[in-house]
């Protein structure tokens, strides 16, 4: 069967959708229930790959536009190329955590694990529809509609924490998608029409133009998380079952930066350099301050997406490298940049959603995601602690995986804005690129001890010691995308042009040569700096293989080598509390960057708004009472007292009635007779 | 792609800074053996330690794991790879799609990621310490070695650090300020990452950057000294090849060759027992209070920065 | 078509009358049928409706010399809303049957013949006055429905509702003047009460007859500064309290401006200004009240004032000359009915089941009842304004209007921004109370809760299906 992009794109919504109504039908039997969720998920996915794929491929898009039920608003539908590279991110890891789900979900048998397949594919569903519509009207429908059924995904343990966790999430997603309304709303007063098609031919004062950008970025940027509206991430991302909160640190967060990109670039033109400037600096301050505070963390997921914020810090360096390089007219630079920051979203999905299976393996198995209770779960989970390995060194940019890549890139994007520019990119610039080698160090520190504190050493509790290798399904999900980060590393020079491609399709400029052969470029200057990562990769792996075979002649007829026996402990038996504890390790750098740390807690709203809101129901509730007491209270009393008086006339005598009587006659008489 | 003549340079230069290593180190003993008023043991004493540790047993501990047993062929491998990508005996890197700056900085940075999850991976108290203060001093020391490279990168017009070493003697004229202090600021980063004092001592390494060393035994701790010697002559040749490129081979002529062949080992010499003498005439310093040191280097690098920015 | 609309107004009467003549048992029966047919025939109103092409009609039903006194017109907007207020009519008494019973563990009580004697009657009111093409007509059935609202907000015969009842009888009546004044002015001015007339009238007339409607409308719908009585009826039986004072009563203040301002062609901009501003003031405080408020009916009575003063800003805008905001605000009044019914039968629901419907008393809802859990949910998603739920869609079509309208009047740009604030502002204040009660483990009243009755589930399905549908059916009706 084969089908247009568009018909793929919607059977694959309708694939998830099915899967998220059989979810429902099948409540009773809940192995059922798992079973076609994930199995509806991963045809799903594979559906999803099979529209962006041609697109992303040829480059040629589709669009189609249909009337809804709604007068004011047409529901259009437009796959382009960023459009295609959004969905087929969120297919290729909606593939990978359906598959992930069908064991990791039995872990919630007997407390609605039928629900999870109805929120986690009404999500994807959500996210997918979302990329694609042209309209403002029905992106806000599915903007909304995406973090409503994560918002249930996050309160899913149903303990305070999570429902805390979800509240502070989706009142900050709500407010967010508010300021996009306003923004959208803006568009629409001066274009008159809520299609995309009619933002972007609009032309508006600078003075607007950048009222719309700032809200929207503010509206998108709290989707994404990037410092300072992130504080909903490190407290919702790990309440979330680990397969979501996969999908929402690899997927979710990006629709924000998509969101940026479309309204920053693709409506508005990047038309004021400051904005670029704004986005570069509110990333570069995310990504220090996003593994700072991640390498503080001993709660493994809460490190996972504190990292998250760090990694959208970088993806927004490229995004605001890309639209300073299109406001001065530097259209190669911006494509670049904006080449370095879709292969880093691409890079982060796959390496995140890894980390994240990875610590759901872990919560699954050891039932904790407090570092210090484990330890020594590379004996016991050998699959898993390979799969980890290999999504942390990507994820700390160390050749030859796919981290590496975008960040090469990205520092010759911002080397690029460095070297030619005016005086403000040349100061901003290097300034980047020192806090992005600052990010790869903290980085470098955080996984370390996210990989060490988990898998080596000694098991620090009972569950750990008894800990077993996960099941086949989970298994499999990672050790499949610890394949697709080697491989987008080492066929980085396959895969960068495609980047490429989809970033001059926003520019608009001719295309960068970022790739020949088998050597990337960075395709500006002169001397255009290069690397080529599977040369790297074959030597990477040649290079130690030399001392290997030193190693097998000189030993081969000494003694084996001895394997057993404890650590020097200066004389004293080695005990389980001696190796260092997630907190010793990362406390040299609290020390020393200790007012970063500080900051956290000093600018932080939380307890301005308790009081405020204290303030609010005290004067509420003294307000209430007073309608009855000052209104309608003095005026009852006011009628009271002048129904007494007339009461006065009701005598109760006879007489005195047949009195009034005959006044009355008299006086009518009188007047007649006028 | 490379040609032969490129990998065979490149291999042989690997070779040769493989081999110098141990004397290199040896060097440092020696210095700092004769400042301390005792004779010392000898510039070539690595080797013999080397080829003892060859003979014995290797030992690990129960509870490492594979990490533990890969690190030092990983560290080794990487440094040697390193090793022949780096401009020496040429202008230009005999293996030029490797010899980009962040690309080295990403393999030095792969080496210091092994070197600590090795360290924590041992299981021992002294692993896990020093692993964590390794890693404390990339942190320390990155953005002041990134900031200083990336000036004379700047001024050059592109990351390859072949073509900024060759273009580095005219541009010497250019911008003399910002090429000098980015040298040392770049000296000063070259200096902490050879582990010499105020940052490590050798009474207390094992606490201290040499702490992940502490449970490796018999070959695997050769392969990790020599790893960790070749890194200190990685890094000062890095220094040299990038800023003082002075002696060595425009070409592939034999002769020029031969002169660079020369040239090497006695510049190399003239780092070590520069950096020698000036570790020896100091006392360690608080770790904790390490970063206060630190921003002086990158206070360095900043200054170079704003010079070259204004064209000094 | 007259017949269909005639039958379906005067049938809740005579159902009432019967009503009153059957013993308990199966006089609930015949009423719950009465208001089936009646809730019928609205719809076969709206079917012939639709199958003339959507052709408005007027009919006058009495006149006196050629003048009409009552008349019925069926077009878009009272075919709408007289399904919302019938079905919803019918759904309330069927749920009475269930609530109004023995098992109901707050208040123990089986009906008595007049409680479902006045809710038939005010069934036919509010069909009558929806239906109506006269403001004379109007205010029969106004004065109507706020005798019945007194009887049935007193039903209990406590003290306090019976004080609460003869508080909501007067704010009413004073607020009634103000359509007496708009009657009167229409017939001085025109000779006539057809609504129709207003159209004709000079600017300085239509004026005065606006703010009495205007003033109307606010007793009616409990906007300030005449909302006094709308907290405090909350003593009513709680199907009473969804009926009245979510889906019908409380609309016959927003229906009638409605009215006026379709029958009026280009009104003074005045009338918008005056309306928009109160509206927003409204606003604001209904959500400051929300804050103190620990019994969830009270909580959703001061949400009512505050979804209202949406409908009454959508409104207002109108008469800026934008179409999109009458439609939202008409639209708002169909949707607000259902989630807002649905909302207060949740908390009559958990009366009847848990005992208590003092919020920090209820814990774990899901948990136990989970079509209550699920049933909370979806009405403060649906009342909050969250996609997919029916909210959403109207109060962006005002919100549009809203900001289409800033570009020629940018006064109405704080306005249109102070109603999205609020709206966060609401949407946190339900989702928190949504996270307190619904998920988590079970409180203490609510683990001892009884079973929910089938007739109660029935009216929770149907108004699940309406909070998800109503707002594509609004739109397309509109259209």
């Amino acid at each position: 069967m084969s089908l247009t992009p568009l018909g793929y794109l919607l059977l694959s919504v309708l694939l998830f959708l099915a899967g998220a109504g059989l979810s429902i039908v099948s409540a009773r039997c809940e192995r059922l229930a798992i079973n076609l969720s994930s199995l509806l998920g991963v045809l799903g996915g594979a559906a999803g790959l099979a529209a962006a794929l041609p697109v992303l491929l040829t480059g040629q898009g589709a669009a189609m536009a249909f009337d809804g039920p709604f007068a004011f608003a047409r529901f259009t539908v437009r796959l382009d190329m960023l459009a295609a590279l959004m969905v087929g991110v969120i297919s290729l890891l909606a593939l990978l955590t359906s598959l992930y789900a069908q064991s990791y979900v039995r872990e919630y048998a007997g407390r609605g694990a039928w629900a999870m397949g109805l929120f986690m594919n009404t999500f994807i569903a959500a996210m997918l529809a979302l990329v694609v519509v042209d309209n403002a009207f029905w992106f806000l429908v599915f903007f909304e509609a995406m973090s409503l059924a994560s918002y249930f995904l996050v309160i899913f343990d149903q303990d305070e924490e999570s429902v805390g966790a979800g509240l502070l999430y989706f009142l900050i997603a709500h407010a967010g998608s508010v300021l996009i309304m306003i923004a959208f709303f803006i568009l629409y007063s001066h274009s008159g029409s809520l299609d995309f098609a009619s933002f972007r031919g609009l032309k508006l004062s600078p003075a607007v133009a950048s009222l719309v950008f700032v809200l929207a970025f503010l509206g998108f940027g709290a989707k994404a998380g990037m410092v300072p509206l992130h504080s909903w991430l490190p407290r919702a991302h790990p309440a979330a079952p680990s397969h979501g909160s996969a999908m929402m640190s690899g997927v979710m967060v990006k629709i924000g930066v998509f969101g940026i990109v479309k309204v920053g670039i693709d409506l508005l033109g990047a038309q004021a350099a400051w904005w670029g400037l704004l986005v570069l600096a509110v990333g570069a301050v995310s990504a220090v301050l996003g593994v700072l505070y991640a390498l503080a963390e001993q709660d493994i997921k809460r490190l996972l997406a504190y990292s998250t914020v760090e990694n959208v810090g970088i993806i927004l360096m490229g995004v605001g490298a890309g639209m300073i390089g299109l406001a001065t007219g530097h259209v190669a630079l911006a494509a670049l940049a904006l080449m370095a920051a879709f292969y880093h979203l691409f890079n982060h999905a796959l390496f995140k959603g890894l980390m994240f299976l990875g610590a759901g393996a872990i919560l699954f198995r050891a039932h904790t995601r407090d570092m210090a209770l484990l330890g020594g779960l590379a004996r016991r989970m050998p699959q898993t602690a390979l799969a980890f390995l290999v999504g942390a060194m990507a994820i700390c940019a160390l050749p030859p995986f796919n981290g590496f890549v975008s960040e090469w890139y990205s520092y010759q994007a911002l080397f690029a804005m460095g070297h030619d520019g005016d005086f403000m990119m040349r100061l901003a610039g290097p300034a980047a690129m020192v806090m992005l080698a600052l990010t790869g160090a903290l980085a470098a520190l955080c996984f370390v001890k996210a990989w060490g504190m988990t898998f080596s050493g000694q098991p620090q509790s009972a569950h750990a010691e008894h800990a077993e290798e996960a099941p086949f399904a989970m298994v499999l999900a990672m050790l499949l995308l610890a394949v697709l980060c080697a491989l987008s590393g080492i066929g980085a020079p396959w895969l960068a042009p495609l980047f490429a491609r989809v970033a001059t399709s926003l520019t608009g400029g001719a295309a960068v040569p970022v790739a020949q052969g088998l050597t990337l470029h960075s395709g500006l200057f002169n001397t255009p700096a290069s690397v080529s990562t599977p040369m790297l990769a074959l030597l990477l792996v040649a290079a130690p293989i030399v001392p290997l075979l030193f190693m097998a002649v000189v030993r081969g007829g000494g003694v084996p080598r001895r394997h057993a026996g404890d650590a020097w402990a200066c004389g004293y038996v080695t005990e389980k509390t001696m190796t260092v504890s997630p907190q010793g390790f990362a406390q040299p750098v609290r020390f020393m960057f200790a007012a970063l740390y500080r900051l956290r807690d000093t600018l932080s709203p939380a307890a301005g708004f308790r009081r405020g809101l204290g303030a609010t129901v005290a004067g509420a509730a003294r307000v209430e009472p007073l309608w009855d007491e000052r209104l309608i209270a003095p005026i009852v009393a006011g009628v009271q007292r002048i129904a007494r008086r007339i009461a006065v006339l009701q005598r109760g005598d006879f007489r005195v009635y047949c009195l009034y009587v005959v006044v009355a006659l008299v006086t009518l008489l009188l007047i007649a007779v006028r | 792609m490379p040609n032969l003549t490129m990998i065979v340079l490149a291999v042989a230069q690997g070779v040769i800074l493989l081999l110098l290593a141990p004397l290199m180190t040896g060097v440092s003993r020696m210095i700092r053996a004769r400042m301390h008023s005792r004779r010392g043991p000898g510039v070539l004493q690595d080797y013999r330690d080397l080829a003892k540790l060859f003979k014995r047993q290797d030992v690990a501990p129960a509870v490492s794991g594979g990490v533990f047993r890969a690190a030092p062929y990983v560290i080794l491998g990487t440094m040697f790879l390193l090793a022949m990508a780096l401009p020496a005996f040429t202008r230009t890197s005999p293996l030029p799609f490797l010899a980009d700056l962040i690309t080295f900085a990403y393999l030095f940075a792969l080496v210091r990621f092994f070197f600590s999850l090795s360290g924590i991976d041992s299981g021992s108290a002294f692993g896990g310490l020093g692993a964590g203060r390794e890693l404390t001093l990339g942190i320390l020391v990155e953005p002041t070695m990134i900031l200083s490279l990336l000036v004379v990168a700047l001024i050059e017009g592109t990351t390859n650090l072949g073509a900024i070493g060759a273009g580095i003697g005219g541009n010497y004229l250019q911008a003399p300020a910002a090429i000098g202090l980015a040298m040392l600021a770049f000296a000063f980063t070259v200096f902490i990452e050879m582990g010499k004092l105020p940052f490590d001592m050798a009474e207390a390494e094992q606490e201290l950057q040499e702490g992940p060393l502490t449970e490796y035994s018999g070959p695997s701790l050769a392969l990790m000294k020599l790893g960790l010697g070749l890194k200190k002559v990685v890094m000062a040749q890095f220094l040299l090849g990038v800023f003082l490129p002075f002696g060595v081979a425009a070409s592939l002529a034999p002769a020029s060759l031969a002169l660079a062949a020369v040239a090497l080992p006695l510049k190399l010499l003239a780092v070590f027992t520069l950096a020698g003498l000036i570790e020896n005439s100091m006392a360690r310093g608080r770790f904790l209070l390490t970063s206060r040191v630190t921003w002086v280097g990158f206070g360095l690098a900043a200054l170079s920065f704003v010079f070259y920015l204004t064209g000094l | 078509m007259e017949n269909i609309a005639l039958a379906t107004i005067l049938m809740p009467f005579i159902g009432a009358a019967l009503v009153l003549c059957l013993p308990e048992r199966t006089g609930k029966w015949l009423a719950a049928l009465v208001a089936l047919m009646a809730s019928v025939g609205t719809l076969a109103l709206a079917q012939a409706f639709a199958a003339g092409g959507k052709v408005p009609l007027t009919v006058d039903v009495f006149s006196l010399a050629g003048m009409p006194l009552v008349g019925i017109t069926v077009d878009r907007l009272s075919t709408l809303v007289a399904i919302a207020v019938v079905v919803l009519g019918f759904l309330v008494v069927l749920y009475s049957t269930a609530y109004m019973s023995e098992g109901n563990r707050e208040h123990p009580h089986v009906a008595r013949p007049r409680y479902y004697a006045y809710l038939l009657v005010f069934i036919g009111a509010m069909a009558g006055l929806v239906l109506s093409s006269t403001l004379l007509g109007q205010l029969v059935f106004f004065e109507i429905t706020g005798a019945c609202s007194w009887g049935l907000i007193g039903y209990y015969q406590k003290p306090k509702a019976l004080k609460s009842a003869l508080k909501a009888l007067l704010v009413t009546h004073v607020a009634a003047l103000g359509l007496y004044v708009a009657a009167g002015w229409l017939f001085a001015q025109t000779g006539s009460f057809a609504l129709t007339g207003i159209a004709a009238l000079a600017p300085q007339a239509k004026i005065v007859v606006f703010l009495g409607i205007m003033l109307a409308a606010w007793g009616k719908s409990a906007q300030l500064p005449l909302h006094v009585w709308l907290p405090d009826a909350m003593e009513a039986p709680t199907p009473v309290s969804a009926y009245l004072h979510a889906a019908s009563m409380v609309k016959v203040g927003v229906y009638i401006f409605a009215r006026a301002l379709y029958s009026a062609g280009p009104v003074p901009e005045v009338i918008g200004w005056i309306g928009a501003v109160m509206a927003l003031a409204t606003m604001l405080y209904g959500f400051a009240m929300y804050l103190p408020q620990k019994d969830m009916k009270r909580l959703l009575a001061y949400s009512t004032i505050a979804q209202l003063s949406y409908i009454f800003l959508g409104l207002s805008l109108s008469v800026f000359g934008s179409k999109l905001a009458f439609d939202g605000a008409v639209a708002h009044i169909f949707n607000h009915a259902f989630a807002k019914s649905l909302f207060f039968l949740v908390a009559g629901a958990l009366s009847y089941t848990c005992g208590t419907r003092v919020l920090p008393n209820l814990r774990g809802v899901l948990k136990k009842s989970p079509l209550l859990g699920l049933c909370f949910g979806v009405a403060a998603l649906s009342i909050s304004g969250v996609p997919p739920f029916n909210g959403f869609f109207s109060k962006f079509a005002i919100l549009a209007a809203g900001f289409e309208l800033s570009r020629a009047h940018w006064l109405v740009l704080p306005l249109v921004l102070l109603a999205l604030i609020e709206s966060v502002c609401s949407f946190g204040w339900l989702m928190s109370w949504f996270g307190k009660v619904v998920p988590g483990e079970p409180s203490e009243a609510v683990a001892s809760a009884t079973p929910v009755p089938w007739a109660m589930r029935v009216v929770f399905v149907v108004l699940l299906t309406m909070c998800l549908a109503s707002s594509f059916i609004a739109a397309s009706w509109l259209a």
